[in-house]
Order: C-alpha cells, then sequence, then structure tokens
C-alpha cells in the first residue's frame, strides 16, 4: 500500500521554519510514534510522546492531539515550551495535561531527549499487580535495577506530583506508574525506541512466565545475580554509547520498514 | 487492497433516509469496520445498533451474513422493537442480537449506541466471579457503571428483554453478559467506540494480571468512584478521541463502508 502525504493532515512551510537539527528530530519521532502504531502499543489518540530539540533545551515537539499515532508526521508535531504551551503557530491542539508528566522528566533530566508513554494490556497488569522487573531474560537486562516505581495518585492533574514522579523515576531508564502504564526516558529517539519495546516484551514475558510457574506451584528462575548484573552492564554500555553518538541502535532498519509500506511520516 | 469487499447491495439509501440518519448509518458503520481492524469480531455474529435520531423506537442493525468489515452505512438493516423492518435493502437481521438491542432501545432513551462484542478476553472476564475489576484508571470508566446479566441460553426468547432491562437499570452504561461476552452503551458511536476499545484492552489487562499469581494492586473505593466521575465528566465533552483521524486511516485502507 502506497500513502501519499496528501492523505495525512501536514502543516506547509515547517521544514523551511526551522532547523536541520529540528527537522531532522521532527522527522525521527514521528517515525517513533509510528513504529509503537506498528507494534500495537496505542491506545487510539491518547498518550505520548515526546522529545527535546537538541540546541533549544527548552522547546519540545508533541503529538498534535486527537490525530492517531499512524496520522502523525514531522510537520504536525506541535513545537511546545515547559508547560505544553505553543513556541510555533500550528493548527493542531495539544494536551498540556498529558504533557505534564513528560514535562517533569524533562526538567529533571537533561540527559533525556525522548519520553514515551504508554497504556498496553501488558504494561498495565504489570503496573496493577505487586511485582518488579525480574532477571529472567537476557532481554530484562535492558531494566534490571533500572526502572522505578511510582505509586498511582489517581488521573495525573496534580502539579505537584511531576515532584514525585521525577524522585521515583531517579537516574532509571523506566518508569511503572503502577494502576496506569509505563514510561521510559531514552537519550536519543533511537534509544527510547529500543526501551518502549523492549520494556513492553518484558512486561509480558514476565507476567507470562509467572502465570505458567504458579500454575504448576513453581516460582520462575532468575539468573545468578553476577549472571543478571553483568547483563545489565552490557546494556547500561549500549545506551552509554547512544547517549555519546556512538550507537544508534540499528534505528535505518527500522525507519526502512516503515519507508517499505508509508514514508508519509517524513512529510 | 481497497474496494475488494464484495457490495452485495449495489444501491445506496443516502437518498431515501434523512440527512441525520445518514450520518448516523456512516458512524455505525465506522464503528463495525473499526471493532474488525482491532481484532472483535466474531464471524459475522455479534451486533451494534444505533437508535435513529428522533424515533426513539427504531434503531441500525448490522444485516445478519456480512461480516464487520463488509458492513456499509447502506446496508444497515432499520428496524423498529417490535421487529419489523422499515426500509427493503434486502438484509434481514439476526434475531438473537435483535432480543439485546432491542431491550436497551427500548428501555434506555438516553443510551443511543449499544455494541457487544464476544472477543476472548470478554468471554473470559464474564467467566469470572469477580467480573470486572478497577485494576487500572482506564479501567475504572467502568465502576459502578457496569451491569450483570446472567446466562440464560442463546437470547432467542423476546422475554429475555424484561430482565436485561432490569439488569441494566437505569444508570449503567456497561454491562457484563455473563458466561457469554460483553455490551457498552454511550449517547454517541464514537463515545461508545472508545468505551469498547478501553474496555476490551482493561479486560486484556486484568485477565494478565490476575493469571500472573502476584498480589493485585487495588485501588481504594473511593478513588476510583473519584476517576469513574472523571471519565464521565469528560464523557460527554472529550472531542480529541481520535475519531475523525480513525476514519481517514479506515478511508485509506477501504472506503466502502461510506457506501
Amino acid at each position: 500500500m502506497s500513502v501519499t502525504a496528501m492523505s495525512v493532515p501536514t502543516q506547509a512551510g515547517v521544514r523551511e521554519q526551522v532547523s536541520d537539527i529540528e527537522w531532522q528530530t521532527r522527522v525521527d519521532l514521528a517515525a517513533l510514534y509510528r513504529l509503537v502504531a506498528l507494534e500495537g502499543m496505542t491506545d487510539l489518540a491518547a498518550t505520548h510522546i515526546s522529545a527535546r530539540i537538541l540546541g533549544a533545551e527548552d522547546h519540545f515537539l508533541i503529538n498534535p492531539y486527537g490525530l492517531m499515532y499512524e496520522e502523525v508526521t514531522a510537520s504536525n508535531l506541535v513545537k511546545v515550551d515547559m508547560n505544553g504551551e505553543k513556541v510555533m503557530e500550528s493548527p493542531f491542539p495539544v494536551n498540556p495535561a498529558g504533557f505534564t508528566i513528560h514535562s517533569a522528566v524533562h526538567m529533571a533530566r537533561p540527559d533525556v531527549q525522548c519520553v514515551a508513554h504508554t497504556h498496553t494490556a501488558a504494561g498495565m497488569a504489570f503496573a496493577s499487580v505487586e511485582t518488579e522487573v525480574l532477571p529472567i531474560s537476557q532481554t530484562a537486562g535492558y531494566f534490571y535495577k533500572n526502572v522505578g516505581y511510582h505509586a498511582w495518585e489517581g488521573i495525573s492533574t496534580n502539579l505537584d506530583e511531576r515532584e514525585r514522579i521525577v524522585r521515583d523515576l531517579g537516574m532509571n531508564r523506566g518508569l511503572i506508574l503502577q494502576n496506569h502504564g509505563l514510561l521510559v526516558a531514552g537519550p536519543t529517539i533511537p534509544a527510547a525506541w529500543v526501551m518502549i519495546y523492549q520494556l513492553e516484551r518484558i512486561c509480558r514475558t514476565q507476567l507470562e512466565a509467572m502465570a505458567a510457574a504458579r500454575a504448576v506451584g513453581q516460582d520462575v528462575v532468575l539468573m545468578p545475580q553476577a549472571v543478571a548484573d553483568k547483563t545489565a552492564a552490557n546494556f547500561n554500555q549500549s545506551f552509554k554509547n547512544a547517549a555519546e553518538g556512538r550507537s544508534n541502535f540499528d534505528w535505518d532498519a527500522y525507519l526502512a520498514k516503515l519507508d517499505s509500506t508509508d514514508d508519509s511520516y517524513r512529510h | 487492497m481497497s474496494a475488494t469487499t464484495a457490495l452485495r447491495n449495489a444501491v445506496s439509501v443516502k437518498d431515501q433516509v434523512s440527512e441525520e440518519e445518514w450520518a448516523l448509518r456512516l458512524d455505525l458503520a465506522a464503528l463495525y469496520r473499526l471493532a474488525a481492524k482491532h481484532g472483535m469480531t466474531d464471524l459475522t455474529y455479534t451486533h451494534f445498533s444505533a437508535r435513529i435520531p428522533g424515533d426513539e423506537d427504531v434503531f441500525l442493525l448490522n444485516p445478519y451474513g456480512l461480516r464487520f468489515d463488509q458492513v456499509t452505512a447502506s446496508s444497515l438493516v432499520k428496524i423498529d422493537v417490535d421487529g419489523n423492518i422499515l426500509l427493503d435493502n434486502g438484509y434481514g437481521v439476526n434475531a438473537a442480537g435483535f432480543t439485546i438491542h432491542s431491550a436497551v432501545h427500548m428501555a434506555r432513551h438516553d443510551l443511543k449506541v449499544a455494541a457487544h462484542t464476544h472477543t476472548p478476553a470478554g468471554m473470559a472476564i464474564s467467566a469470572l466471579k469477580d467480573g470486572l475489576m478497577p485494576l487500572t484508571q482506564k479501567s475504572m470508566r467502568y465502576y459502578g457503571r457496569t451491569a450483570y446479566h446472567g446466562f440464560e441460553g442463546p437470547a432467542l426468547d423476546l422475554d429475555e428483554r424484561e430482565r436485561i432491562i432490569a439488569d441494566f437499570g437505569t444508570d449503567k452504561h456497561t454491562m457484563i453478559l455473563q458466561n457469554h461476552g460483553i455490551m457498552v452503551c454511550a449517547s454517541s458511536v464514537r463515545l461508545a467506540w472508545t468505551r469498547l476499545y478501553t474496555l476490551e484492552k482493561t479486560m486484556q489487562a486484568q485477565l494478565l494480571a490476575m493469571a500472573s499469581g502476584a498480589k493485585l494492586r487495588v485501588p481504594p473505593k473511593e478513588a476510583c468512584e473519584k476517576v469513574a466521575a472523571q471519565w464521565d465528566k469528560g464523557d460527554d465533552t472529550y472531542r480529541q478521541d481520535g475519531w475523525e483521524s480513525q476514519l481517514r486511516l479506515l478511508d485509506r485502507a477501504d472506503p466502502t463502508w461510506k457506501h
């Protein structure tokens, strides 16, 4: 199926108005929205992924509110400040309340460029039981000892909840929002993609393993502590490499997947 | 891939119905297509219905025998609560579907749309003693707003309507049809869709959470009620639900729903 830019709501003239680095950030963030949709991690038009514009540290890009992730493009992303107020003209609405959690993380963590938040079934399930990310697989090493837990406080409308989100995230790369969903804090957009993809799989895997083990009266098998720590250290190095610009987690491979079916995110 | 759907009736009813009815037909056809897209179908079974504006006893129901991804605005069947088909477009309805949906439309004029599914998650929840639990802030949308109706066998007996109506009550918008499936109702098609989608996802989450065997984090009742009220308030006015965006995406894949 080929999709032309004409069938997606875009904003004319954005490419000409913005810096090269901002445009690249827009293309990459739009691609991330599309990848999250492709992997079935969306919740209709709800939830957000935000990205800081490098070189304009207090400006962020966020989705045009009310569009499905499949319609997000480089030009229809909306540029906002820390309070979710538009700093560049856009015909698309934003959701300042939804940006609150994101801005809290962006303010507290200058090392974080991209914050992604989901409400998937597995993520919500994991967030609703008394457990934590266990070292039951190599993949769990992406978040083992690197995820915080934030107690549910009701629908986030309280600005002072930001302090507690920041406290609970700490320097971790992920946050389980209890009774709510998942959040990851990536040093780059490609890193955030790998994080949200893997945290989703970690949650689902662990829930399935727990269910199967309990059904036959067993517990899940944890890897030896030294192996768990070594595995986590290995992933820590991968993210450090990404933060220092020495890895983009094969981002081109994922863009190619999008480009083969629908490259309208680039417009 | 577009327009590959075989349309049995090529005749549009657009000129035979009011503008309001046509708009409702478009929305309801889209609801069928969205449910198909999101894997909530059961062959040609289960039903979504919408009451015709201005006529409290007349509603639209799916043409029995079509898959959800074949349903079009014109193929929807216009029927009254007594079972009379009011516009002949060559289609009939499923008897059990008529029983359940006519019950809702007879009794609850505040609700214009009813959507009923047999998804594995919905059937599984409907077979649990605890039913739907308020485990996540999304599932709290249904907290205190969900009724339960015991299974009586396929709903082929019109008497069951009285018991559906009694169990549904006057203030609920969702019903667990025990040992059967789920039904959500709403004042508009777009609201029915977000309620259906959200319920499906929260049921999947609940099943995963319960099956894990880990202790559930069940929030206090007061918090659940507060969030449920927040959902109610938002539901009446919320327009950033992605509905128009989803219609464009349907068009992109297969625009025949608008026929």
